[in-house]
C-alpha cells in the first residue's frame, strides 16, 4: 500500500538498455556503475553528522575535478557512504532517451540491497546479484545453473531518493534559491511589520479624534463646527484687537503723560494725551510711531491725539 | 513538466513577490498614514479651537463676572442698566486707582465691548461703558 501517493514507475537504467521513450513522469535506478560505495561503523548518530565526513572517506577513490554529491544512511551497525556524479548520471540518462523532466527522482540499487536475494538481470550478458550486502554487477555467463528470477518493480522503490533539481536547465540550485527565498522572505516580514505598525498608528490617530467628539457630542457635525468658528472667530478676534489697543495706549502713560480721553466703539478708537513739555511730546510721539499708531501734536499745546480705526 | 523544471526559480520568484507585495503594503500604510495624520491633526486642531473659543465667548459665567463690575466701585459712583445680556453702565468721579481696576476687570471679561469712553474732569475719571455678551 503506498500511504505517500508516489504511484510513478521505478525504471531500472543501465548502460547496456536500449533507448526509452517517455510519456509520463518515472522514477529511476541506477546500478553500481553509478555510484561509489563505501560502509564503516563509525560512532556516529546523526546522518547529518556521516554526511559532512562523507567526502573525506572518498578521498583517492573518486575522480579528481568532479562534483560529487553523497547519500548516507545506517545499516545495522554500519554507515554506508554513497558518493554519486549528478552530472554523469544526467548525460547517461538523456544518452537513453530520458527527458530529464520526466525523471522524478533517482535510487541507487544499494538502496534495495534486501530485495536481492536472487540475481536479476539486466540485459543479456550482466546481472545484478548481491554480495555480502552488496549488489554489484556481474557477467551473466557467472550466473550459469542459476536461475535468475528476480523481477524488476515498484516494490524495489526504496523511501529516500534524489530530486533531480537544479541539475538540469535551472540558473539557480535549489540551495541558492532557498537562500535567495530565505533572505526575500525575512525583508518581506520586516516590510510587512513596519507597513503594520504605520496602521495601527493611523487607527490611533483616528482613535484620538473620536475621543474628542465623543466628549463634545455637539460638536460632531462638521457644518456646527464651521459655524461655531465662524461666530466666534470674528468677535474673537475684533475683540482681541480693543483689549490691544487699550493695552497699547495704556503703555504710553508715564511720569508726565496724562490721559484726558478716550473713546472706543465697535469701529475706531481714539485717544488724547496731555504732556508736562516739548519733551515729553516727542517721546510719546516716538512711542506711537514704534506701535505703528497715527500720533498728531496739538497746535499751541503739549496735547497728543492719537486716533485710527480698529 | 515546466513548472518541476523551473522550481528554483519559481520558489525565488514567489518569495520575491511576496517581498514586493509587503514593500507597497509598507508604502501604502506609510502615505495612507501621512495623509490620514494630516487630516486628524487638522481635525483636531479645529476641533481645540473650536473648544476653545466656545469656552471663552460662551461662557454661563460671564453675567456674574459682569455684574461684578457694580459692585468693585462705590455704589453712589455708578449707574447700571442691564437687560438681556447687554450691559450699559456710567461711572463718576473716578479715582486713578479705581479707572485702573474697573479697566482692567473689563479688559479680561469675555464681552463685547460696544463702547468705552474715558474723561478725565480735573482729577477725577467719567467712564461710560457698553457691552454685550
Amino acid at each position: 500500500m503506498n500511504f505517500m501517493g508516489n504511484t510513478k514507475e521505478l525504471v531500472l537504467a543501465y548502460p547496456s538498455m536500449k533507448q526509452v521513450t517517455l510519456s509520463k513522469s518515472v522514477n529511476v535506478m541506477l546500478p553500481p556503475q553509478f555510484y561509489t560505495l563505501k560502509k564503516e561503523a563509525l560512532p556516529l548518530r546523526y546522518a547529518y553528522q556521516a554526511k559532512k565526513i562523507a567526502p573525506s572517506l572518498f578521498d583517492g577513490l573518486l575522480e579528481e575535478g568532479k562534483h560529487y554529491d553523497y547519500m548516507v544512511w545506517r545499516e545495522g551497525e554500519q554507515w554506508v557512504f554513497l558518493a554519486y556524479n549528478m552530472e554523469m548520471i544526467t548525460e547517461f540518462l538523456k544518452s537513453k532517451g530520458f527527458n530529464l523532466e520526466s525523471v522524478a527522482k533517482i535510487f541507487f540499487v544499494q538502496q534495495a540491497v534486501t530485495k536481492f536475494d536472487t540475481p536479476l538481470l539486466l540485459g543479456e550478458s550482466e546481472a545484478l546479484v548481491s554480495l555480502d550486502d552488496t549488489v554489484a554487477v556481474v557477467p551473466g555467463k557467472a550466473l550459469a545453473g542459476e536461475e535468475a528470477t528476480l523481477a524488476f518493480d515498484n516494490s524495489f522503490m526504496p523511501k529516500k531518493g534524489v530530486v533531480l533539481q537544479g541539475a538540469y536547465g535551472s540558473v539557480v540550485s535549489m540551495k541558492q534559491a532557498l537562500t535567495l527565498a530565505a533572505i526575500f522572505m525575512l525583508f518581506a516580514l520586516m516590510f510587512f511589520v513596519e507597513g503594520w505598525r504605520y496602521n495601527s498608528n493611523t487607527q490611533a490617530d483616528e482613535a484620538k479624534m473620536q475621543e474628542l467628539l465623543e466628549a463634545y457630542p455637539s460638536l460632531q457635525s462638521r457644518y456646527t463646527r464651521e459655524s461655531i468658528v465662524n461666530k466666534y472667530k470674528t468677535i474673537d478676534s475684533s475683540e482681541r484687537k480693543k483689549r490691544d489697543m487699550i493695552k497699547a495706549l495704556s503703555g504710553m502713560i508715564f511720569k508726565g503723560v496724562t490721559l484726558t480721553s478716550l473713546e472706543m466703539n465697535e469701529k475706531k478708537y481714539s485717544a488724547q494725551f496731555s504732556c508736562k513739555d516739548e519733551k515729553v511730546v516727542k517721546r510719546v510721539k516716538a512711542l506711537a510711531e514704534k506701535k505703528q499708531l497715527k500720533a498728531i501734536a496739538a497746535a499751541g499745546s503739549n496735547d497728543v491725539k492719537i486716533e485710527g480705526v480698529l | 513538466m515546466i513548472a518541476k523544471r523551473y522550481q528554483n526559480e519559481l520558489i525565488v520568484l514567489i518569495a520575491f513577490v511576496l517581498m514586493l507585495g509587503s514593500y507597497l503594503y509598507k508604502n501604502v500604510q506609510i502615505s495612507s498614514q501621512s495623509q490620514t495624520s494630516a487630516k486628524a491633526s487638522s481635525s483636531v486642531s479645529e476641533l481645540k479651537e473650536v473648544i476653545a473659543l466656545q469656552k471663552i465667548w460662551s461662557d454661563k459665567k460671564t453675567t456674574k463676572k459682569v455684574n461684578k463690575l457694580q459692585t468693585i466701585i462705590p455704589e453712589n459712583k455708578v449707574k447700571w442698566s442691564s437687560k438681556n445680556k447687554k450691559v450699559t453702565a456710567s461711572y463718576k468721579g473716578l479715582s486713578s486707582s479705581e479707572l485702573n481696576n474697573l479697566v482692567t476687570k473689563i479688559l479680561n471679561l469675555p464681552v463685547e465691548i460696544q463702547k468705552l469712553k474715558i474723561q478725565k474732569l480735573a482729577s477725577s475719571y467719567d467712564v461710560e461703558f457698553k457691552c454685550k455678551w
